[in-house]
């Protein structure tokens, strides 16, 4: 089981709910469970390249994107970059 | 039993619904709904009251939300996408078409990257349509500053067969068929940005408005002069030299009264989009574009304001816009603007509906 925690914003779009317990084996399958999933990833099933996931606070990018193994992990934080206006 | 007008304020940073009176003098503001996306457009379904906007998010991505309760609460269509064949990912979520009364239900959505998609269970699942994303001429199509959008949609009220969409820069296409295959309609519609001023495709439409009681009758702001067309589409006739202080501007309006009637708001040029000389004003047409006059009573002057194209919108009482620098504007008692509100986020879209209570 491994929590993911989201943004605030993400949170307003799930009914006010920033952390969900998942059952996965990925991060790619764990944040497709979410019911912000589609805002997640494109139609390819890549992820928003203003978008950043830590898996226990290593960047999931160098693990291997949305294949990145969950095996023992906690947490997952999916954080909005700091980009915009 | 009061009454008025509802007007649907897409921003930068959410939706806005506007009350406003019978007279349009009179405002109250509510928001922001969907509170930080980008509101590209947002409409009210005249067939069941719906709300619909299309809403993009610079990490999220695009979507549409849609609501059955006015804007209380919002549920998202499910994931809108490109066939993995075509190489092409939805960028944007530009404008949202309801369809003709006598097909309910379905539902038109325009995108960035120059795509048109088709729902027929109220914009739970959208499907794109081939015609649109496997046109032959798609290779000669490109993205102006805005991406490659598809923000015009319009259905011929008289022939639920045909239709048309504007996408920047591919120009008017027409569909005689429901959909299937599509006909650029371009004649003398001019690209000063191509080696070849009047090719066929390429065009850089900014906004069409079909007129309703008079559908063969076209109107279109474009990059390049405002301009009319009395056959479909077939042919068009430049009207921006009769007499409008610019050929450049985005939004137009109609009234849905008089078919020979339009408005523009006028920008410098499109080097310099905003007001020409400080001169911030609307012009209208009465006879079909072969003169124009100013309406500025009430707009601040000077001012250097910017209308994006689906920021205006017209009823058969008044006539609505937003700008930029975040003031709406509506016209009371005929000839006089009234500024509602200001200090929105920069405005993207207007859309207007009656109300009473």
């Amino acid at each position: 089981m491994v929590q993911i925690v989201v943004p605030g914003f993400l949170a307003a779009q799930a009914d006010g709910r920033q952390r969900f317990d998942v059952e996965a084996e990925t991060v790619g399958e764990a944040m497709r469970a979410l019911p912000v999933a589609d805002l997640l990833f494109n139609e390819r099933g890549e992820w928003s390249r203003h978008l950043n996931v830590f898996v226990d606070g290593k960047d999931a990018r160098e693990l291997g994107g949305p294949a990145c193994p969950l095996a023992g992990a906690r947490e997952v934080l999916v954080i909005a970059m700091l980009s915009g206006g | 039993m009061a009454a008025g007008v509802l007007a649907l304020v897409g921003t930068r940073k959410g939706l806005f619904v506007l009350w406003g009176d019978d007279e349009r003098r009179s405002w109250e503001v509510e928001g922001p709904l969907l509170d930080g996306w980008g509101i590209y457009h947002a409409t009210v379904d005249a067939r069941d009251g719906t709300f619909y906007a299309a809403a993009n998010h610079l990490v999220y991505g695009p979507t549409v939300q849609r609501s059955a309760d006015g804007g209380k609460t919002w549920e998202r269509s499910k994931k809108i996408g490109l066939p993995e064949s075509s190489g092409l990912t939805v960028n944007a979520a530009w404008h949202i078409e309801p369809g003709l009364p006598q097909e309910p239900g379905t539902l038109y959505l325009g995108a960035d990257p120059g795509v048109l998609f088709r729902s027929d269970d109220a914009g739970e699942t959208w499907e794109p349509n081939r015609g649109i994303l496997e046109h032959a001429t798609r290779d000669h199509w490109f993205p102006g500053a805005g991406g490659l959008c598809c923000d015009s949609i319009q259905l011929d009220p008289g022939d639920p067969q045909r239709m048309y969409v504007c996408i920047a820069s591919a120009g008017t296409l027409r569909s005689d068929d429901g959909g299937q295959t599509w006909l650029p309609v371009n004649k003398n519609v001019a690209t000063d940005y191509l080696p070849n001023p009047y090719p066929g495709i390429g065009q850089c439409v900014h906004k069409l408005l079909l007129h309703p009681a008079r559908p063969e009758r076209l109107w279109q702001q474009n990059h390049f002069g405002v301009y009319r067309s009395d056959d479909c589409g077939d042919s068009w006739e430049r009207l921006d030299q009769n007499g409008l202080p610019s050929s450049f501007g985005f939004p137009i309006m109609i009234d849905p009264a008089d078919p020979d009637t339009a408005f523009v708001i006028p920008e410098r040029s499109h080097e310099y989009h905003y007001s020409p000389n400080g001169r911030f004003a609307v012009y209208r047409t009465r006879d079909g574009g072969h003169t124009w006059e100013e309406m500025s009573d009430g707009l601040p002057r000077p001012a250097w304001a910017a209308v994006l194209r689906e920021a205006s919108a017209s009823d058969s009482d008044s006539l609505y816009f937003g700008t930029q620098s975040g003031s709406f504007f509506a016209l009371a008692g005929g000839d006089t603007w009234v500024e509602a509100t200001r200090h929105l986020p920069p405005v993207l879209s207007v859309e207007v509906t009656q109300w009473s209570r």
